[in-house]
C-alpha cells in the first residue's frame, strides 16, 4: 500500500548523537543561568557603591534587600490574600472576557445579521483603552470590586473577540461543505468544525488578552484597590518602601508568567493536530 | 439501496453568473455515471448542486422523485481535497458521520473500525490525517463517507491530486467497496481513461452542454469534449 511504509518511523537515532545534543542542551542552561547571575552581580555591585553614572543606583535597593524583602512577606498572611485577590480578578475578569469574546465572536462571524447589529457599538467602544474605562467603572459600578473586574473584562475582551472572529471567517469552507454532506446541521457544524477549527485563532486571543488583562487589573489596583499585589505595589511606593515595590514587580511577573504559560499550555494541547514547524518543535524541546 | 437523481432544467451559478443552464439528466439508481469535462466546464458546480450544497437559480433537482434544496448524509460528498477534519484521528473521523445521526458509541466505533478495514487502513485508527499519504487521506474519505450507507455518493476529481500508481489502486478499491453497497455514484473527472475505467455510463460537459456518450471510446470522448 503506497504511503504506509513512508509512516514507519527511521532507525532508532544513534545513542551518541543523542549524547552529544544532551550535552549541548545542558551546555545551553549553563549559559542562560550564568547570564541571570551576571545580571544580578551587577545590580548588586551598582546598588552597594551607589552609583550614579547618568542612570542612579542610590536609591535602588539592591538584590539582597530585595530578597530579605521578599523573605518577610512570605511569612505573612497580606502577602497571600494580596496575591489571591489578584488572582481572583484576572481570573473572574479574564474568564468573562474568553466566554463572551468566544461567543460573540463566532456569532458575528457567522451571522450577517449578529454582525450588523453588535459590530457598530462594539468598534465604536474598541478604540478606547480599557484603562481609560475607569471613570465609567467608578461611576456604573457600586463597588471597587466589580468596577476592576468590568475594567480586566473589557481590556481582554476585544482581543479575544477580534480574533476569533477573524479565526472563524478564514475557516476553509471545505470542512464545511463535508460535515453538511455527511447530513451535519448548523449544530454540526458548529460544534464539529467551527469551535475546533478557529481555536488555533482564539488561543492567540486568549493570550494576547491575558496580557492585557493584567496590565489592567495591575492598574486598576492602583488607583482603587484595597488589596492585590497592584495595590500593594503602589502602597509600598507612597511610603517609599523601594524594596516592597520590587517584591511587588517580580510577583506580578511571575504571575503573569503562569497565568500565561497556563493559556500556552492548553492551547498546545487543544491543537495538537497543527503541524509544527521545525522552528516550533525546537522551541517546545526547550 | 441506491437512490435515483434527476435535474429537470436546472441551472446552477455563484453571485448570479450562470455555470450551469436548463440542464436536464437522471441517473438511474444504482448507477456509475462519470461525468467528464474540461477545467471550468460546471462539473464541480454540478455535483455540488447534485449535493445540494448549491441551490438551483431555475429548475429542480430531485433525489427519488423528491425536490430538495440542502445537503443531506443521503448524499454524500468526497473532495479532491480531502476534506478531512485535521483534528480528528482516522478513526474519529470515519465515525462522524454515524455521530452525527446520533448512533450509540460503541456501534459507531465497530462500524467505522469494520470500513476502515475495508479500505486497508487497519493499525492507522489513531493517525491523524496530516500524518498519512495523500493516498490513505482519500481512503479515509472513502471510509467516512460510506460508511453512513449513503443512497448516493457524489465524487469530485477525488483522485485528482494522486500519483499514478496510488490512482489505480484506489480505482481498484473503489469499484471493490462499492459493489458491495449498491450505493448510486456520480464521479467528477478530467482524465477520459479513469471516465472508461470505472463508468458505467458517461457524460461529457462540453462548451454547448451536456452530452451522454453511448458505446463511449477515448476517441468519442475526446471529440465531444
Amino acid at each position: 500500500m503506497t504511503g504506509i511504509r513512508s509512516l514507519e518511523r527511521p532507525v532508532a537515532v544513534a545513542p551518541v548523537a543523542e549524547a552529544a545534543k544532551g550535552r549541548v542542551l545542558s551546555l545551553r542552561w549553563v549559559v542562560r543561568l550564568l547570564s541571570l547571575g551576571l545580571v544580578a552581580a551587577a545590580w548588586q555591585v551598582l546598588t552597594t557603591v551607589d552609583a550614579r553614572i547618568g542612570v542612579n543606583f542610590d536609591r535602588l535597593p539592591s538584590p539582597s534587600e530585595v530578597v530579605q524583602e521578599f523573605a518577610q512577606q512570605l511569612a505573612t498572611s497580606v502577602y497571600y490574600l494580596d496575591l489571591a485577590q489578584s488572582v481572583i480578578r484576572i481570573v473572574t475578569g479574564f474568564g468573562l472576557a474568553a466566554l463572551a469574546g468566544i461567543g460573540l465572536g463566532v456569532l458575528v462571524a457567522r451571522s450577517q445579521w449578529a454582525a450588523d447589529l453588535l459590530l457598530p457599538p462594539l468598534e465604536a467602544v474598541r478604540p478606547i483603552p480599557a484603562i481609560a474605562l475607569v471613570p465609567i467603572a467608578i461611576l456604573i459600578f457600586p463597588g471597587d470590586e466589580q468596577g476592576i473586574v468590568f475594567i480586566t473584562t473589557a481590556a481582554a475582551f476585544f482581543p479575544i473577540f477580534v480574533s476569533t472572529r477573524h479565526a472563524v471567517r478564514a475557516l476553509p469552507t471545505l470542512w464545511e461543505d463535508a460535515v453538511r454532506t455527511l447530513g451535519g446541521k448548523r449544530r454540526h457544524v458548529l460544534w464539529h468544525v467551527v469551535l475546533p477549527g478557529a481555536l488555533p485563532g482564539i488561543f492567540g486571543g486568549l493570550s494576547v488578552g491575558m496580557g492585557v488583562a493584567w496590565i489592567c487589573v495591575i492598574s486598576a489596583e492602583m488607583i482603587s484597590g484595597e488589596l492585590g499585589i497592584g495595590y500593594r505595589t503602589w502602597h509600598a511606593y507612597t511610603v517609599v518602601d523601594y524594596p516592597a515595590v520590587l517584591v511587588g514587580m517580580a510577583s506580578i511577573g511571575v504571575l503573569g508568567w503562569l497565568t500565561s504559560a497556563a493559556v500556552e499550555l492548553l492551547g498546545r494541547r487543544l491543537t495538537r493536530w497543527l503541524p509544527r514547524a521545525e522552528g516550533s518543535l525546537r522551541w517546545a524541546s526547550r | 439501496m441506491g437512490i435515483a437523481l434527476t435535474l429537470e432544467r436546472a441551472g446552477f451559478g455563484y453571485a448570479g453568473s450562470p455555470v450551469i443552464r436548463e440542464l436536464d439528466l437522471t441517473v438511474e439508481a444504482g448507477e456509475f455515471l462519470v461525468i467528464v469535462g474540461a477545467s471550468g466546464s460546471g462539473k464541480s458546480t454540478l455535483l455540488r448542486g447534485l449535493a445540494g450544497l448549491l441551490v438551483p437559480y431555475e429548475g429542480k433537482v430531485l433525489a427519488d422523485g423528491t425536490p430538495f434544496d440542502g445537503p443531506s448524509a443521503e448524499r454524500a460528498m468526497v473532495f479532491q481535497e480531502d476534506g478531512l477534519l485535521p483534528w480528528r484521528s482516522v478513526r474519529r473521523n470515519v465515525e462522524l458521520p454515524l455521530k452525527i445521526r446520533g448512533e450509540a458509541r460503541s456501534s459507531r466505533r465497530a462500524r467505522a473500525e469494520e470500513w476502515i478495514e475495508r479500505v486497508g487502513l487497519a493499525g492507522f485508527e489513531d493517525r491523524l490525517p496530516r500524518e498519512l499519504s495523500g493516498g490513505m487521506r482519500q481512503r479515509v474519505q472513502l471510509a467516512r463517507t460510506l460508511v453512513a450507507a449513503p443512497g448516493a455518493v457524489l465524487m469530485d476529481e477525488p483522485f485528482g491530486a494522486l500519483d499514478v500508481q496510488t490512482r489505480a489502486e484506489m480505482q481498484r478499491l473503489l469499484r471493490e467497496v462499492l459493489a458491495t453497497t449498491g450505493a448510486t455514484v456520480v464521479f467528477v473527472t478530467h482524465d477520459v481513461d479513469e471516465a472508461l475505467l470505472l463508468a458505467d455510463r458517461i457524460v461529457v460537459l462540453s462548451r454547448t452542454g451536456p452530452k451522454i456518450v453511448s458505446r463511449p471510446t477515448r476517441e468519442r470522448i475526446l471529440e465531444e469534449l
